[in-house]
C-alpha cells in the first residue's frame, strides 16, 4: 500500500474528530485485552513459554544462514520452487510472471501482511487480474476501497451496518435485505465459494517456515487460507527470510502464544502445514506451488541494533494494549504495519525521513513491553528509534534546541533546580488569582486543548526537601 | 532477479549470523528444551480432548466399535440431513466400515460442490487443542475438510496424544514410514470469523458444523463428564 506515514499528526486529529469511529476503538480497547487477559491467565506457565519462544526465536535468527539453507534445500525436495525477492517491487514481478506464465485471470488470495507491505493487489490489478480478498475482513476492505486498520482484524472499525450497506450497494442481491451478521456472512461466503472455485492462482501467506521439513504453517479460523491453498492449481506462498524456525515443534510452540495474544482463543479453528504441490497419488491440491522469500530490508535489520523486530509474530497484541492506537486507529498510521509494532518497524523497512513522526506516537507506559509475546522492547526500540532521528537531525530543530537545553540543565542540577523553582514561582504568581493559565509560551500544543493549571508554587523536590528537614 | 536476490540475501544473512557449525546449531538447539504446553481441563485424556472439542464449538459422540461408529454416523446425518448420504476419502479404515448395517449410503472420493456431508478418518487427535490431524491425500481429500457444511471427523482412541509434541513425535513416526504428505492440518472447529464487530459467526468460508466421533474403549462417563464440565 502506497505509504503516508509523514502526515500522521493530520491524520490522527481527522482520527479524533470522527466520534462514531472513536467509540468503535474506545470499545475495542477496553475488549481485546480481556480476552488476551483472560487466555494468558488459563495458560499456566505463559511467561515460561513466552520465554522459551524468545530463545528460539533467537537461536534461529542467530543461525539464520543455516536454517534458511536448510529450509531452502527442504522446500526444493519437496517439489517447491523457491524464489527470492529483495524488495518488495521484486516480489511483485515474480507473482505477476509464475500467474502470466499460466495465463491465470482470476486470483483467490489469503490474508498476508507480506503482499499487503508490498502492495501486490494494486500491483496485480494494475495488470488486469481479478485479484480478490478471501478474508472476511480483507473482502470488506477490498469492496470498500479501504486499507486494513488492524494487522489481526483489518476491517474492525467497520460496523455490521456499515458493513451491510456496502453489500448491499456493492452485490446483487435481489429481495435479500441481510438483516443480521449471520446473513453477512453467508452472503460473503457464497460470492467467495463461487470465487474459490473458478481461481486459476490461489496466493497464501505463512505464520511460520519449518526448516527441517520444508513445511511452512498456516494459522486461521475462517478456513479461506486453506482454501486458497488446496482449491487453486497453482499456489503462491508469500512471506519473508525470518519466519522461518528450525522445528515443527517451535512453529506450533509459537501458535499457543500467536492464538492467544491476537485473538484470546486457546486455538484456532485451522493450524495446516503444507509441504508443495500434490503427491502422484493426491486427487486434489495444486499442481505446481512456489514460494517467494521477501528480504525488503530485513537482513538490514537483521544485522542492526534492532534486530530483535524480527521477532514480531504480528499478533497485534501491542495494538489492543496502546493508548495512541486505541485513541487514533490504525488507519492513522499511514502504514501497513501501525501502533508499537508498526511505529518500530515502518521506520526500519521504508525510511526515519518519511515516517518521523511514528516513534513519537507513543506514551512510554509500557504496555505494548508487557503484552509482547515475543518480549520485544518496544518502548526502548522506539525511544532509540526517536534518538536516531535527533542525531540525524530530522527533528525540528526546536526540538533538538530545546532537548540540548534540557540535557544541559540536567547535568548541571543545582541551576536546574533554582531555574524550574523561579519559574514555578513565577507561574505561581501569574496565574494564581485566576487559577488556570489560556496561553503559555512554548506550551502552545498543551493550552490548545485544555487549560494550564497555575502551580501550587514549589516545585516537588522543594516539597520534598521541605518535608524531609520537618521528619 | 531471483539468482541475483538470492545470493544478496545468503550474503547478508550470512554476514549478520553467528558461524557456528551444523553440530554447534542442533547441540544449541537441544539445550533449549522444549515448550510447556496447555495444562488438560482435567486428569483423563479422553475426557480432556472431548472437553476441548465441545469449546471449539464442535460436537462429540463416542463408538466402542465399528458397527456402533457407524449407527452414530447414520444417526446423526439423518438427524441433521434426512439423508443416508455422506462422502467419504478412500481411506481403507472407512472402505472396511459396515455402512449396509446402518444403511448408510458413502460415495468414496473428493466432495463435489452441493454434497452437505463429508468423513474424514483422522491420523491422529491432540487433547491440549481440541483437535484432530487429518493428512491430505487419496484417503482424505483437501476438499472434504473443507467444502461440506458438515464435517464428521472419526478418530480412535489410541491415536489421541496430550500435546502438539507428541502429536509431532508421532508424525514423524508416520512419516518415516510413507511419503510426507502435502498437507497436515490440524482442525480445532468448524469455520469461524468474528471480523465484523467481533461477533462469533460459524460457517464462515468452510463446514458449520464438525462433529468429531471417537472410536475405542473409552468409558460412556467420559463424554459426560465432559459435557458437563464444558457446558456454559
Amino acid at each position: 500500500m502506497e505509504q503516508h506515514s509523514d502526515t500522521f499528526l493530520e491524520n490522527a486529529s481527522k482520527a479524533l474528530g470522527n466520534k462514531a469511529q472513536a467509540d468503535i476503538r474506545d470499545l475495542l480497547g477496553l475488549f481485546t485485552p480481556l480476552l488476551r487477559n483472560a487466555a494468558v491467565d488459563n495458560f499456566e506457565h505463559f511467561e515460561a513459554l513466552r520465554h522459551h519462544v524468545k530463545r528460539v526465536r533467537q537461536h534461529s535468527l542467530d543461525n539464520l544462514d543455516h536454517y534458511l539453507a536448510t529450509y531452502e534445500q527442504q522446500a526444493l525436495k519437496n517439489g517447491n520452487r523457491v524464489h527470492f525477492a529483495n524488495s518488495g517491487d521484486d516480489l511483485n514481478s515474480i507473482v505477476l510472471d509464475i500467474c502470466q506464465q499460466h495465463n491465470a485471470q482470476r486470483i483467490a488470495k489469503g490474508k498476508s501482511m507480506i503482499t499487503e507491505e508490498t502492495g501486490l493487489n494494486d500491483f496485480l490489478q494494475r495488470a488486469n487480474l481479478d485479484v480478490m480478498e478471501t478474508d472476511l475482513g480483507e473482502y470488506i476492505i477490498q469492496q470498500a476501497g479501504e486499507t486494513p486498520s488492524h494487522i489481526v482484524g483489518p476491517a474492525l472499525h467497520k460496523s455490521a451496518d456499515e458493513v451491510r450497506q456496502l453489500f448491499l450497494q456493492k452485490h446483487d442481491l435481489g429481495e435479500r435485505e441481510l438483516d443480521n451478521t449471520e446473513d453477512i456472512v453467508g452472503e460473503a461466503r457464497q460470492i467467495l465459494r463461487e470465487h474459490f472455485l473458478k481461481a486459476q492462482v490461489g496466493i497464501i501467506g505463512a505464520n511460520a517456515l519449518v526448516a527441517e521439513d520444508g513445511y511452512s504453517m498456516l494459522v486461521t479460523n475462517e478456513g479461506n487460507g486453506d482454501l486458497c491453498a488446496n482449491l487453486p492449481p497453482v499456489l503462491i506462498i508469500c512471506t519473508s527470510v525470518e519466519r522461518i524456525l528450525p522445528r515443527a515443534e517451535d512453529a506450533t510452540a509459537m501458535l499457543r502464544l500467536l492464538v492467544r495474544s491476537a485473538t484470546g482463543q486457546s486455538q484456532t479453528c485451522y493450524t495446516s502445514f503444507y509441504s508443495g504441490p500434490r503427491r502422484e497419488q493426491d486427487v486434489d491440491g495444486p499442481l505446481e506451488t512456489h514460494i517467494v522469500l521477501l528480504d525488503n530490508r530485513r537482513t538490514e535489520i537483521l544485522a542492526s541494533d534492532y534486530r530483535e523486530m524480527l521477532q514480531c509474530i504480528r499478533c497485534g497484541a501491542c495494538l489492543n494494549h496502546c493508548p495512541i492506537y486505541n485513541s487514533v486507529g490504525g488507519h492513522a498510521y499511514g502504514s501497513v504495519y501501525m501502533g508499537p509494532m508498526g511505529s518500530v518497524l515502518t521506520p526500519l523497512l521504508s525510511s526515519l525521513e518519511e515516517s518521523n513522526a511514528l516513534p513519537n506516537a507513543c506514551t512510554s507506559c509500557g504496555r505494548c513491553a508487557e503484552v509482547c509475546p515475543a518480549e520485544i522492547p518496544l518502548p526502548d526500540l522506539l525511544r532509540d528509534l526517536r534518538h536516531q532521528e535527533t542525531v540525524e537531525k530530522i527533528t525540528a530543530p526546536r526540538w533538538r534546541i530545546g532537548l540540548k537545553l534540557h540535557t544541559w540543565l540536567a547535568r548541571n542540577p543545582r541551576l536546574y533546580h533554582w531555574l524550574t523553582g523561579v519559574g514555578i514561582h513565577l507561574l505561581h504568581l501569574a496565574g494564581r488569582k485566576r487559577g488556570s493559565f489560556r496561553k503559555l509560551p512554548l506550551a502552545g500544543g498543551w493550552t490548545s486543548q485544555r487549560d494550564f493549571p497555575t502551580p501550587q508554587g514549589k516545585t516537588f523536590m522543594q516539597q520534598y526537601r521541605a518535608q524531609r528537614k520537618q521528619s | 532477479m531471483t539468482d541475483s536476490s538470492r545470493a544478496g540475501i545468503f550474503s547478508r544473512v550470512r554476514q549478520a549470523s553467528a558461524g557456528a557449525d551444523s553440530a554447534e546449531i542442533a547441540a544449541q538447539l537441544r539445550s533449549l528444551g522444549r515448550a510447556p504446553a496447555a495444562a488438560l481441563p482435567c486428569a483423563d485424556l479422553y475426557t480432556s480432548f472431548l472437553i476441548n472439542v465441545l469449546k471449539n464449538h464442535g460436537t462429540a459422540d463416542l463408538a466402542s466399535n465399528r458397527s456402533e461408529a457407524v449407527t452414530a454416523t447414520s444417526k446423526y446425518i439423518y438427524q441433521h440431513y434426512n439423508t443416508h448420504r455422506l462422502v467419504a476419502g478412500n481411506d481403507p479404515r472407512l472402505a472396511a466400515m459396515p455402512w449396509r448395517e446402518a444403511g448408510v449410503l458413502p460415495r468414496f472420493g473428493a466432495l463435489e460442490p452441493g454434497e452437505p456431508v463429508s468423513l474424514s478418518y483422522a491420523r491422529l487427535a491432540v487433547a491440549e487443542l481440541g483437535a484432530v490431524v487429518t493428512f491430505t491425500g487419496k484417503a482424505n481429500p483437501a476438499a472434504n475438510n473443507l467444502l461440506a457444511e458438515n464435517h464428521i471427523v472419526m478418530v480412535d482412541c489410541m491415536d489421541l496424544v496430550v500435546d502438539m509434541e507428541a502429536a509431532w513425535e508421532r508424525i514423524r513416526q508416520i512419516t518415516d514410514q510413507e511419503q510426507r504428505p502435502r498437507g497436515v492440518n490440524f482442525i480445532a472447529g468448524p469455520s469461524s470469523t468474528a471480523d465484523i464487530e467481533g461477533k462469533q459467526i460459524y460457517g464462515a468460508h468452510g463446514p458449520r458444523q464438525w462433529h468429531v466421533i471417537l472410536l475405542g474403549d473409552v468409558p460412556a462417563t467420559a463424554l459426560q463428564e465432559a459435557r458437563s464440565i464444558a457446558a456454559p
